[in-house]
């Protein structure tokens, strides 16, 4: 694809406004009902996806040049999808996310990326991981584990720990958590250690397509030398890019996030839960596992038109609107553990309010960043819980450090954690 | 243009550096495509409304008043919109700032005892009805849809929609305003301007609410709307809609005191003598003729989309198929969808009483098929929410409204038939949706003059095809001439070619004294044009405020 290629849904999207708000059905309060963080903090229109469509369409017209202020238009959008959920209540043949993921895709081959994210991609190519560690340190996380290690060893179910916990002691702990899981459980699993590379998941929603194809290749020669048929990981990206991004490429290995996992492993028996963990809890959908975690469903077709000028697709275009994404199996980990009260948070499932950690804009707009956390936090709070749980360890991260920037206080975990708690 | 700097930086200096924008991107995000929908006088293939010179972003009534100080001072136009439904709500005349009024969204009251709400510009209708219900009031909601202003369907537009038959038009609603004068000066409304609070709209105090609105509203183009109170209305139903289904097929449970249902009748005779006997009756909550929207052909088969989370507009071939949705599509050719609430049980069960009655003198039927629960679920919260609205734009993204009769129902009922035929021939020739002709959607009920109805035949088209733009736009001039050799008059489609013209931009003087003096009362418009010169000294806001000189 190329931007010119969404040419067409420039003109037709009907700069309605839906993609500012969650889906209307949903609204509950005037606090919580806003969805896009980049248009809520800068509010001109230009922010939303009604306004991106057009930006982009008066670049390609020659309307308009590429100046700061539409590299930040386009840069701060955290691609956390949520306009494209909200578009797609009332619309069948527009793409927002797939338009903005174009642009900035655009903008980074015109040599307009931003030097923040210039300098991860820098430190991936000169043997460095976006947390700036050194990558043959990237298997020590699992020192003592009793995990298989290709490709001296086959391993048909691979765990991908992914950057965050390859490299941050603080996210270590749940990776470690997750494996011994796996293993009380009897599940054998593998880890690539310095063969693992990041999934390139991040690059890519910064605008970085050959990066991410260079790093989706690279991960999936080393599945297929390790003869790995399943992927399990604890982060959302990674489950995002292996499930979504990685097909079109030609994976075809299972992939499968922990908490889907665990599911089928608490119901199936295999893990048994006994110890209480009191403890009222909210659970905050990661974008990349919850709207964008659905299955994909490879499609190659055209449009054409039905009753005059109805626009369809020949053949039958799969559509990506949320709806299937991964939201069940998280609750029912957490419902399962003894003690442990779960609510809800008014913005929930499909249309989540975003941790901000995504789209490069916690590196290049930390203060957005930090408020865009700043706001699921405050919903957390509101809706009584008193921890706030995620399936993501870019979403954890960001979420604990807008509270020690802020001063506040309230407690963060990975199910993960709490399920170790609770076995 | 570009400002002159020495006046950017005093705007800037108003409301800061990060709520003002000169970048050209930026400004081209708040142009209006006249090839997507212009409501009501195009579509004008890859045209847009003009860039402006700047954008802003007020915070406060204090800011608004400056710049439009300011604007006075050095002459410059402006022109506020809330949440930017249509062209209209863009300036139409080079050198305009335009002001966002998106940063002004609270809302700053909700006086359950006495049934109202104080909001600012950015309050949309889906925020402000969230809150109400958790007091056991409701929000009248445009029928542009929930994602719009509240204060600009108030004070600004004519604001009809499905809550009609219970809430009124939403300029009946209309209650204490703060209007920022186009001179920069403030002034208050109604109960307001005597300190006496936002109850009323009227006195005691200034009523202005004539001045203030004009013709069909203001939109924009007197001043700036700062604040306003609107009636809330009882809401019998739960604190919280509780919703269930699965993106984007949500639905509501039906409350115990509450009934859904899609009615059907042999005859527009009898479509029109039941909604007599709804307005007489006095019951009902919400009632509009929505789903045909699609067009009488369609409605089912996208009914039955919209109803299933599997399900895109590539079934719809396949659908319209199916005899079971043929017989359905034919069996509710002349329908319109109703909601009761009642306030007590035993309401409930006289209104329900009632309706039966009124479908049984009248023929009408309920359309079974329709009337199934997932569907009844889905169109509950859809005409309460009115979360989807912009299913208007489904099909490739434009639709406009043709004809647009507006009366009693007899009125639209008489010629209702006859202008769906004559879209169905127009239908054939390739550049709107076929869909049956018949696409004459509005709401059943509103008060005055015995329930007046709006019969909008919706007409979609794809903004990104030229051949269907200039098919659309053939046709909305041949409706044109219909409904002037008819004598309908003038049909919604070309409702502002007075105000703008094909270009985007303010209609030439002669051409807008040409149709003003062509209109039924020519002094309506030369009273608006006293006060234009009274209140607008500095003519800085644009043709929307219709004028007539003398």
């Amino acid at each position: 694809m190329a931007l010119e290629d969404f040419a067409a849904e420039m003109d037709r999207c009907s700069q309605c406004s839906y993609c500012k708000w969650i889906p209307f059905d949903q609204v509950k309060s005037w606090r919580f009902a806003k969805n896009c963080p980049s248009v809520s903090y800068f509010n001109f229109n230009s922010y939303s996806a009604r306004g991106r469509y057009a930006v982009a369409r008066s670049l390609l017209r020659g309307e308009s040049e590429c100046s700061e202020t539409v590299r930040k238009i386009a840069f701060t959008c955290m691609t956390c999808g949520s306009c494209d959920v909200s578009c797609k209540i009332c619309r069948y043949n527009l793409e927002p996310l797939g338009m903005v993921r174009e642009l900035k895709f655009k903008l980074v081959e015109d040599g307009h990326g931003l030097e923040a994210h210039r300098a991860l991609v820098a430190a991936l190519h000169s043997e460095q991981e976006p947390s700036d560690r050194p990558r043959r340190s990237r298997g020590d996380w699992a020192d003592g584990l009793d995990v298989l290690r290709p490709p001296t060893e086959k391993a048909e179910v691979l765990f991908h720990a992914g950057c965050r916990a390859s490299f941050n002691k603080d996210a270590q702990p749940t990776a470690r958590a997750a494996v011994q899981l796996l293993r009380k459980a009897g599940v054998e699993v593998g880890i690539l250690g310095d063969e693992e590379s990041c999934c390139g998941g991040r690059l890519y929603s910064m605008g970085f397509r050959d990066e991410f194809l260079r790093l989706a290749r690279s991960n999936m020669a080393a599945w297929a030398e390790a003869g790995v048929k399943t992927v399990i990981t604890s982060c959302a990206d990674g489950y995002h890019a292996f499930k979504h991004l990685y097909p079109p490429l030609g994976s075809q290995v299972e992939v499968l996030h922990t908490v889907e996992v665990l599911d089928r492993l608490i119901r199936e028996g295999g893990l048994t839960l006994r110890s209480a963990v009191p403890m009222t809890v909210t659970y905050h959908d990661p974008c990349h596992l919850g709207r964008q975690g659905e299955p994909y469903v490879p499609w190659k077709g055209v449009e054409k038109k039905i009753k005059g000028q109805i626009v369809v697709y020949e053949p039958k275009r799969p559509r990506h609107n949320g709806a299937w994404g991964v939201y069940d199996s998280p609750r029912n980990v957490l419902r399962s553990i003894p003690g442990l009260e779960l609510v809800e948070m008014e913005r929930t499932r499909e249309y989540s309010w975003c941790c901000g950690a995504g789209g490069g804009v916690r590196e290049a707009y930390p203060e957005f960043s930090e408020w865009t956390a700043s706001e699921r936090i405050a919903e957390a709070k509101a809706c009584g819980a008193q921890a706030l749980v995620s399936a993501c360890p870019w979403c954890e991260r960001n979420f604990r450090d807008a509270l020690a920037a802020r001063g506040e206080g309230m407690q963060i975990f990975d199910i993960v954690d709490l399920v170790a708690k609770a076995i | 243009m570009t400002l002159p700097s020495r006046v950017y930086r005093d705007l800037e200096d108003i409301v800061g550096p990060e709520n003002i924008s000169d970048d050209p991107a930026v400004l081209d995000s708040y142009r209006y495509s006249l090839a997507h929908t212009a409501i009501h006088l195009g579509p004008y293939y890859d045209t847009f409304t003009p860039r402006g010179a700047a954008v802003l972003l007020p915070g406060t009534t204090q800011e608004v008043q400056a710049i439009v100080q300011l604007c006075n001072q050095h002459r410059i136009k402006f022109k506020a919109s809330s949440t930017f439904w249509s062209a209209q709500g863009y300036p139409s005349e080079d050198d305009t700032l335009q002001l966002d009024m998106r940063r002004m969204d609270r809302i700053l009251e909700i006086d359950e005892k006495n049934m109202f709400a104080v909001v600012e510009p950015g309050v949309i209708g889906a925020t402000l009805q969230a809150e109400a219900m958790k007091v056991g009031l409701n929000a009248h909601l445009p029928g542009s849809g929930c994602s719009c202003s509240i204060l600009a369907t108030a004070t600004s537009y004519f604001g009809s929609g499905p809550s009609n038959l219970y809430g009124g038009w939403q300029y009946d609603n209309l209650l204490g305003m703060e209007w920022v004068l186009p001179t920069g000066d403030l002034f208050r409304t109604g109960s307001l301007g005597s300190n006496c609070g936002w109850f009323c709209g009227e006195g005691p105090g200034p009523s202005m609410k004539g001045a203030a609105r004009g013709f069909l509203g203001a939109k924009g183009a007197m001043g700036v709307h700062t604040k306003c109170a609107v009636k809330l209305f009882a809401w019998p139903g739960p604190q919280t809609l509780p919703v269930e289904g699965i993106v984007p097929a949500y639905r509501t449970p039906l409350p115990r005191n509450f009934r859904a249902y899609t009615v059907a009748f042999p005859t527009w005779k009898a479509w029109a003598d039941a909604a007599y006997l709804i307005w007489e009756t006095g019951i009902g909550y919400l009632a509009h003729r929505q789903y045909v929207m699609f067009g009488r052909d369609l409605k089912f088969a996208m009914v039955k989309i919209l109803t299933d989370p599997t399900k895109t507009l590539g079934d719809l071939e396949e659908i319209l198929e199916d005899p079971q949705v043929q017989r359905v599509t034919e069996e509710s050719k002349r329908d319109f969808q109703i909601v009761l609430a009642g306030m007590t049980p035993r309401d409930i069960e006289w209104q329900e009483a009632a309706f039966d009655q009124i479908l049984a003198r009248t023929g009408g039927w309920k359309v079974e098929a329709m009337n199934e629960p997932e569907i009844n679920q889905w169109m509950l919260l859809y005409l309460i929410r009115l979360g989807h609205k912009n299913l208007n734009l489904v099909f490739g993204g434009s639709y406009d409204g043709a004809f647009g009769l507006v009366g009693v129902p007899d009125y639209g009922t008489s010629h209702a038939e006859e202008a769906a035929e004559f879209k169905k021939t127009w239908e054939q020739r390739g550049a709107v949706v076929q869909a049956g002709g018949d696409c004459m959607m509005g709401p059943i009920g509103g008060m005055g003059g015995g329930g007046t109805c709006l019969w909008e035949n919706f007409t979609c088209f794809d903004p990104h095809d030229r051949e269907s733009t200039d098919g659309t736009r053939e046709f909305f001039d041949a409706c044109t001439q219909l409904g002037l050799e008819r004598g309908w008059g003038v049909g919604m489609e070309k409702w502002n070619a007075q105000a703008r013209g094909p270009d985007g931009r303010t209609t030439p003087k002669t051409e807008r004294d040409r149709i003003h003096l062509s209109s039924p009362q020519p002094a309506a418009f030369r009273y608006q044009h006293k006060i234009r010169e009274a209140l607008n000294p500095n003519n800085l806001g644009d043709a929307y405020y219709e004028t007539l000189e003398d």
